[in-house]
């Protein structure tokens, strides 16, 4: 057939454009921003307007529904000389340290055990997940039940079984109120751990046991040797992540306990809320807040420079 | 009222008002949106949802809604209100709400002239919680008041028929209620109203003040507010148990209803409650005013009312439909589906019907005659709030409950009001 020369030229300047944009489009550095703009623009919107607009807010004296006054760091110098403040930031090291200890631990043994081969495990793999599925919120009114002094199935068995007379005072002795959240946030959070170890342990392979068995290696030195150094930095990014949640734990502590005995559960994002929402204290409640940040931060980076390293 | 131009002014602009009624509004927005904390009356809220505002509307042709917030979640939407200009024209304030949002309410003064005149005059202590700078910032409906709730048989049965009237005599007959297996319960966690319900009325009837009048002299350490911390920790030793220094509201409701607690200071929601759920428990509950101590007897004001805030696009027709309201034949229905649980802060309801059902409600009414504003004699200022936010009082007691000297405790206090009110 033949082919006019006039057909050939006409759709030419049409399929240039579509070059030219197909060929923009597949730059790599235009493709790239294209993938990552939603992205970007989502954290520039919901997490660093946030975060700046906070660190603004902690340097002014700015009270709810009227405009603020510039002060600099006297908040973070008022704070300093507050003892509720150093009481605020001991409850939430000691609750982020033991949280993290227990869950870790735990979620490890969860991981291994379910990376066993035994008949209705991945029934028991969507049950360990409950805890972590169920809405906060929902969780805490259970347990609020639980550790009720007159309600509680705890106490309800223990007085039953002989152990103790009357039941404790779960949420009214201070002691015993912290230990009972660590217990809460423990639960709630250790099949994240369990999961996420889960999928770590599943990329080791076979050969890597089979060879250190032939070896003589004992179960304990298989740990060792073959299964923690493979999982070591899904570990850390993991433990990393839940660091960062916990220390910003705020609906569990709330609803159980809203920071009582005498402050004895207040940590950071509870206190923060209380004096920025409650008090209308906004640029005091953002210091509060803000007061995290030192630790998280050396805790980020140097976990970040330890993976790098490894 | 600086001239007598200016009181004419306002004079006919009130005059203007009244005449023009909800018929202003129908000039006005097409919609409007009352926002407020849910009761625990449910008859209240849907009395006003499902009554009053399809009769507005059928009135004005202004379509009303009515969204409703959780317990304990209102200064939080009321924050989020103010700060971000946008929401609800009309919104509930409690407490000394009025003082921290007073550059976002609007000035009422002319409609709680008006009512005050009309079925007032208005009780002398509402002015501390809505007036700020002479001018009213919120329209009152009334006041959860925090009384005494105790158990008829087992107070009889303790050989206490009367219930007591001072805190010693209450400390008495705990001791032997807690003896006969009934103790007390009395909120001393981080609730958010039973704890300041009856420990503030405790300080003042010591004779202890967080602050004086100027909001700027600390009166904390004092030896009348260590006589009230003294009392308080033989109160929770010798008539509680440990958990009550957990407790947040919902605990001492639970408590009652579950027959554990012989006697706690709450609303007149656990009778509500148990009229309903638990009619023989509701039997043998009574109310009774907060004992009184060695400077007298007080209680707390929790004033519930109604604010315009000033992004409201036509704040006329918001005080048009707070008029229709206030006005006797709404508000007089309205209160009576309330079960007395809002006493008015309006002299003219003193002998209003809505108290006639129920004479164990009576003591509700009574108790405004003593009731203060939280921080009293202080100012209802932001530095009250932050005291308050702050637990520093109900601390303070807790603190001596749980073991720690009267000395530590109210140097504690102190150190964290001298920092709240800045003072040297």
């Amino acid at each position: 057939m033949a082919v006019r020369p006039a057909t050939l030229a006409r759709p030419a300047p049409l399929a240039g454009r579509r070059s030219t944009l197909r060929g923009v489009l597949e730059r790599e550095g235009v493709f790239s921003w294209l993938m990552l703009g939603p992205g970007v623009l989502f954290l520039l919107a919901f997490v660093a307007y946030p975060f700046f607009y906070g660190i603004f807010l902690s340097l002014e004296d700015r009270r709810v529904a009227s405009p603020g006054i510039f002060v600099g760091l006297a908040n973070f110098a008022t704070l300093a000389h507050d003892a509720v403040f150093w009481q605020v930031t001991r409850n939430t090291f000691v609750y982020v340290a033991i949280t993290t200890v227990l869950k870790l631990t735990g979620g490890l043994g969860m991981a291994l055990v379910m990376n066993q081969a035994f008949r209705g495990r991945n029934l028991a793999r969507a049950f360990l997940l409950l805890p972590f599925i169920v809405p906060t919120a929902l969780s805490t009114i259970a347990w609020m039940w639980i550790l009720d002094p007159t309600f509680s199935v705890v106490n309800w068995l223990l007085v039953r079984a002989g152990v103790i007379a009357s039941g404790y005072s779960f949420l009214g002795n201070a002691t015993l109120a912290m230990g009972s959240l660590i217990v809460v946030n423990t639960w709630r959070g250790m099949p994240f751990y369990g999961i996420t170890l889960l999928a770590g342990l599943q990329t080791i392979s076979s050969d890597l046991y089979e060879a250190a068995a032939i070896d003589g290696a004992t179960s304990v030195q298989r740990f060792r040797y073959v299964t923690l150094p493979v999982i070591k930095p899904v570990l850390i990014i993991v433990t990393m992540f839940s660091v960062i949640f916990t220390f910003g734990d705020f609906q569990l502590i709330y609803a159980l306990t809203h920071g009582g005995p005498a402050n004895a559960t207040h940590v950071f994002s509870t206190w923060a809320f209380d004096i920025g929402m409650l008090a209308g204290q906004l640029g005091m409640g953002a210091a509060v807040a803000l007061a995290i940040l030192p630790a998280l931060a050396v805790l980020i980076v140097g976990l970040t420079f330890y993976l790098r390293r490894e | 009222m600086k001239t007598r131009r200016e009181f004419l002014t306002l004079t006919a602009s009130v005059a203007a008002g009244a005449a023009l009624g909800p018929r202003r509004a129908a000039a006005a927005p097409k919609a409007m949106t009352v926002v407020r904390e849910s009761s625990f009356i449910k008859a209240f809220d849907d009395y006003f949802a499902k009554t009053l505002l399809p009769e507005y509307e059928k009135l004005t042709g202004i379509k009303m809604s009515y969204e409703a917030v959780s317990v304990g979640g209102m200064l939080t939407r009321l924050t989020t209100i103010a700060e971000t200009k946008s929401g609800p024209e009309i919104a509930m304030t409690a407490i000394n709400w009025p003082h921290l949002f007073d550059s976002s309410l609007v000035d009422v003064t002319d409609l709680a002239t008006e009512i005050g005149k009309k079925i007032g005059p208005w009780h002398d202590n509402i002015f501390d919680a809505a007036v700020v700078n002479k001018k009213w910032k919120a329209l009152p409906w009334g006041n959860i008041g925090q009384l005494e709730v105790y158990r008829t048989d087992w107070f009889k049965e303790a050989g206490v028929s009367k219930f007591p009237d001072s805190w010693e005599d209450l400390l008495a007959a705990g001791r032997l209620l807690k003896k006969a297996g009934h103790p007390f319960g009395f909120e001393l966690g981080h609730g958010f109203g039973d704890n300041h319900g009856w420990l503030y009325p405790l300080l003042w009837s010591y004779g202890g003040r967080e602050v004086d009048k100027d909001g700027k002299t600390v009166l904390i350490d004092s030896d009348e507010t260590a006589k009230a911390v003294d009392f308080c920790r033989r109160f929770y030793r010798e008539t509680m148990f440990e958990d009550v220094l957990g407790w947040t509201d919902v605990n001492n409701n639970k408590s009652f209803l579950g027959e554990q607690i012989s006697c706690t200071n709450n609303a007149s929601s656990i009778l509500v409650v148990a009229k309903r759920d638990f009619p023989e428990i509701a039997k043998v509950t009574d109310h009774g005013l907060n004992p009184q101590g060695p400077k007298g007897r007080f209680h707390i004001i929790n004033a519930v009312s109604h604010a315009i805030v000033n992004h409201a696009p036509d704040p006329a027709a918001a005080k048009a439909f707070l008029r229709w309201l206030y006005d006797d034949k709404q508000m007089s229905r309205w209160l009576a589906s309330g079960d007395a649980y809002y006493a008015p802060f309006l002299h003219g309801y003193d002998n209003h019907p809505m108290w006639n059902p129920e004479p164990r409600y009576l003591p509700y009414k009574e108790s405004l005659k003593t009731a203060r504003l939280h921080g009293w004699p202080g100012p209802a200022s932001h530095a009250l709030s932050e005291s308050v936010a702050k637990y520093v009082l109900v601390d303070m007691f807790a603190k001596a409950c749980r073991g720690d000297s009267t000395k530590d405790v109210i140097a504690s206090a102190a150190a964290q009001l001298k920092q709240i009110y800045k003072a040297k």
